[in-house]
């Protein structure tokens, strides 16, 4: 590749912010669900635009589940794939490829997921194989070891790049020992213990129906895929035991300031974060948090982008975003600059975010966002693996078609008064307990941190 | 690019979904700006992708990264509006936008909902009609592209070894600096390198529109009638009059980054997109690389484990080009056994062929990317205004299924053989150790 998109930061707003069915004239298809009696939740979403179609699946089978085994809930979503009863992991990868589909499973810090797309005629293959994959899989020793090597070169390559692992020594920072703390992929030295009984065990506890959802969206008969998908997953055994979320504990989020600096060698420039606790995402205030993130640093002329970028062109790019999940969530700036304007950025980033909540914001900045919050809505909900994504998102975070039909209204009943007493309401994103983190070439003086650390 | 650095135009599809070559309407303005335009109501929205024929191939050293930096500079005001309302005026009317310049082309792209339309067409037509360059505002851009590209190779060693590879492929060709430019040139442009490149490429007559969405044919040509129209045509942009001379021997480049393991990058020189060898060569590129049953993923990454990554890259090219392959050496491996594990594998193509499987496997896959394509507007107007561009015609996206039909294995055997020879490669090398 020739350099491939350095996916800027800036335009994250919320996680995935969720479906409306009138924002801008956009209506979200019909979709249909059931359970099955082992409790697996399917939801089947018809869309004949294009012959493919669509499978998303969550199950808690998270980073949050790691216990002490950081990596583990990574690891054995990969393992899914190294074989299962009736394909060798060689024959799966073939027959996946031979069709032109596609089928990938991970970890994310709270649920394991898989998701696939197909043409719509090798349905019957495709599905045949993710339930294997899900309820059969054969956790190869052989290929586990290599997979496991494969990650530990990983981890090491990923601090080559600040950005990669910048993410995950915050939330170190933010979460502290709550699960949320934990790094998906572990590290060198948890990753180098677990062995293909660990995931074997893991699995075997994890990946369970009566807490998995399955959406799939394409070109298919509602009536002939509930069949196919009852027919597949009904023997699938449910767990005697409710799978407890370990995330469901209190966080107990730093009531100080926290800094954290790393030093790499050869930087020459700086990268940093500056957060602190955020929202969930079942927050009543979520879409009006979304539209005030928007103008802070979620679009191109936020104020962050605007002062950092624009006036100064002190950077590429500086943004902020929430990432909600179900009982927790943070919000963060971050930006890059180069390490002799390293000062400089700091103090425009938390002069933006002062100004922020000594100014409030206007009307025209409010309007503006709503418009662009609205207008740039319905591309997230266009293609089956969107709508997809969106259903099993419902599942997890427990929202339901009413906050969808509601978007477009809240976005709009959000007024300047009611905004500006949002801000007001979240000392959380005040000064008051910013996180720092920088990635710098030399460690500078302590009056730089001093200065802004001051509070 | 203006806020993702994208070089990655990586286009390759086929099939035939819905999508018809006659759903696409063209218009010509008096000016030559040529409009294709896909009426598709399935969501709300529509969008505007702009492809100026311009890219750093149409630099020389001293203004190295003049076209990636105009890039940025279109979007920082204009006659009627002004410093930042370019920005302000789309995001308040809902709509999005950003840009990429590559070695051949500069593309922007907006993003609005349909009932904004005529407003883009307004922001459009004043900034290609009476871009104001400002001194002040040419200071502080030049800061963010300098930013962008130090954060380009902070984060990736690939930026560093693929500029070195190429400046070593590309001697004489403008393909030899990359699309960011040299750090000194980037400090050295001048006001007059900026008004001259304006009034010669950013010409009505040397761009391509492309609008796709939930609008009528019919609003696409009044607005352009009206907001594009008036924009005088300019005289034909000068020719590139530089080609490569062919290579005759190896070329091997070290460089230096602090790396866990080492990077490796071999490339050979291909020909240009309208070249009959593009479609055997992009299958070959599947092949090789595509999904985990793919020649170097299968050998190199699962059963030998010499490397843990193994991609390839053929990309468009308005003229002859990089095949180019990618591999991170694993733990241990020196990289002189993972390059030759490389050659061992491209010899057997040369040697035995492609199995019948293989290139049935690729053509199914490139079905699937195509329907991945059309399932978006943005897809839509991204792969027409493509193929338009590199390819010549629009059409030729609708006739892809047919010409990756007529693909035998023999061809792909026979591109093998002329393209991958030792002499016509460079290989390049990422190693925190130079000294070894």
């Amino acid at each position: 590749m020739k350099p491939i998109a350095l996916k800027l930061i800036i335009i994250g707003l919320f996680f995935l912010t969720f479906s409306n069915v009138t924002a801008q004239g956009y209506k979200l298809p019909e979709y249909s669900s059931f359970k099955l009696p082992n409790g697996l939740t399917v939801y089947l979403m018809e869309q004949h635009d294009v012959p493919v179609i669509s499978v998303s699946a969550v199950l808690p089978a998270g980073a949050i589940y790691d216990n002490e085994k950081a990596g583990l809930a990574f690891l054995t979503a990969k393992a899914l794939k190294h074989g299962t009863k009736n394909f060798s992991k060689l024959k799966l990868d073939e027959e996946i490829d031979f069709i032109g589909a596609s089928i990938s499973t991970d970890a994310s810090k709270e649920f394991a997921s898989l998701s696939s797309k197909f043409a719509a005629k090798d349905k019957d293959k495709v599905l045949t194989i993710i339930k294997e994959i899900m309820l059969d899989p054969f956790f190869d020793a052989e290929e586990f070891e290599k997979e496991k090597s494969r990650l530990l070169v990983g981890l090491e390559q990923q601090k080559e790049s600040p950005r990669a692992v910048i993410g995950n020594y915050f939330d170190k920072l933010l979460y502290g020992n709550h699960v949320y703390g934990n790094t998906i992929q572990g590290d060198i030295s948890s990753i180098g213990k677990i062995t293909v009984e660990d995931i074997k065990s893991f699995y075997k506890t994890n990946y369970k129906p009566n807490q998995t959802a399955i959406s799939i969206v394409g070109d298919f008969s509602t009536k002939e895929m509930k069949t196919k998908l009852t027919a597949l997953f009904s023997n699938w055994k449910k767990s005697k035991n409710k799978i407890e979320n370990p995330a469901l504990k209190n966080i107990a989020y730093p009531s100080g300031n926290k800094v954290l600096l790393i030093n790499k060698e050869d930087a020459k420039e700086t990268t940093f974060y500056i957060g602190s606790a955020g929202i969930s995402r079942n927050n009543p205030d979520f879409v009006a948090l979304e539209v005030i993130n928007t103008l802070f640093g979620g679009r191109f002329t936020s104020m962050l982008n605007d002062e950092l970028r624009v006036n100064t062109g002190l950077t590429y790019g500086a943004g902020s975003k929430f990432n909600t999940l179900k009982n927790g969530g943070s919000f963060v700036i971050s930006t890059f600059t180069a390490s002799k304007t390293t000062e400089p950025a700091i103090d425009k980033s938390l002069e933006v975010l002062n100004k922020l909540h000594t100014n409030g914001i206007d009307e025209k900045s409010l309007t503006s966002a709503k418009n662009y919050v609205k207008g740039q809505f319905p591309p997230r909900y266009e293609t089956t693996n969107q709508l997809a994504n969106l259903l099993t998102q419902m599942f997890w975070y427990n929202f339901d078609a009413t906050f969808i039909e509601n978007f477009e209204k809240n976005v709009d009943s959000l007024n300047i008064e009611k905004a500006n007493q949002i801000i007001a309401q979240y000392p959380n994103i005040s000064q008051k307990t910013i996180f720092n983190l920088y990635w710098w070439e030399k460690l500078p003086t302590s009056k730089i941190l001093l200065k802004n650390m001051v509070l | 690019m203006k806020k993702i650095m994208f070089l990655l135009l990586l286009l390759t599809f086929s099939g035939q979904a819905q999508m018809k070559s006659d759903d696409v309407k063209t218009f010509t303005l008096k000016n030559g700006m040529k409009f294709l335009v896909v009426e598709d109501f399935s969501i709300p929205n529509a969008n505007m992708y702009l492809f100026y024929k311009v890219g750093s191939r149409n630099e020389y050293q001293g203004i190295t990264g003049l076209s990636h930096f105009f890039e940025h500079m279109m979007f920082n005001g204009a006659e009627k509006y002004g410093p930042k309302l370019f920005d302000q005026t789309m995001e308040f009317n809902g709509g999005a936008n950003n840009a990429y310049t590559t070695k051949d082309v500069t593309v922007y792209t907006n993003w609005f909902p349909a009932s904004a339309m005529e407003v883009i067409f307004d922001l459009e037509g004043d900034r290609i009609s009476s871009l104001s360059i400002d001194p002040k505002i040419v200071e502080s851009e030049r800061g963010v592209v300098l930013s962008e590209r130090s954060t380009g190779l902070e984060n990736s060693p690939w930026r560093q070894l693929s500029e070195a590879v190429e400046a070593t492929a590309f001697i004489e060709h403008p393909y030899h600096w990359s699309v960011i430019g040299y750090e000194d040139d980037m400090k050295n442009w001048k006001q007059q390198d900026l008004e001259r490149y304006f009034k010669m490429y950013y010409a009505p007559n040397n761009c391509v529109v492309v609008v796709s969405g939930a609008i009528k044919m019919a609003e696409v040509k009044r607005l352009a009638e009206k907001y594009l129209e008036p924009i005088p045509a300019q005289p034909e942009p000068p020719k590139i009059t530089i080609s490569e001379p062919p290579q005759t021997g190896e070329r091997r480049i070290t460089v230096q980054k602090e790396v866990a393991t080492p990077y490796l990058m071999l490339a050979y020189h291909t020909p240009e997109t309208k070249n009959e060898d593009y479609y055997a060569l992009n299958i070959l590129s599947a092949v090789l690389s595509r999904g985990q049953s793919s020649r170097l993923y299968s050998e190199l990454v699962n059963k030998k484990q010499l490397a843990t990554v193994v991609f390839t890259d053929f990309g468009e090219s308005f003229n002859p080009s990089l095949f180019s392959i990618y591999a991170v050496a694993n733990k241990e491996v020196n990289p002189v056994d993972l390059e030759n594990a490389i050659y061992v594998e491209i010899e057997k193509i040369k040697n035995e062929g492609i199995s019948e499987v293989e290139l049935q496997k690729i053509k199914n896959q490139k079905l699937m990317e195509f329907y991945n394509q059309v399932e978006t507007i943005n897809g839509k107007s991204n792969n027409i205004g493509t193929y338009e561009v590199f390819f010549g015609d629009y059409k030729k996206m609708f006739q892809a299924p047919a010409n990756y039909n007529k693909i035998t294995v023999a061809d792909v055997q026979n591109v093998a053989k002329k393209y991958f020879t030792k002499s016509n490669r460079t290989v390049g090398v990422l190693k925190t150790n130079t000294e070894d």
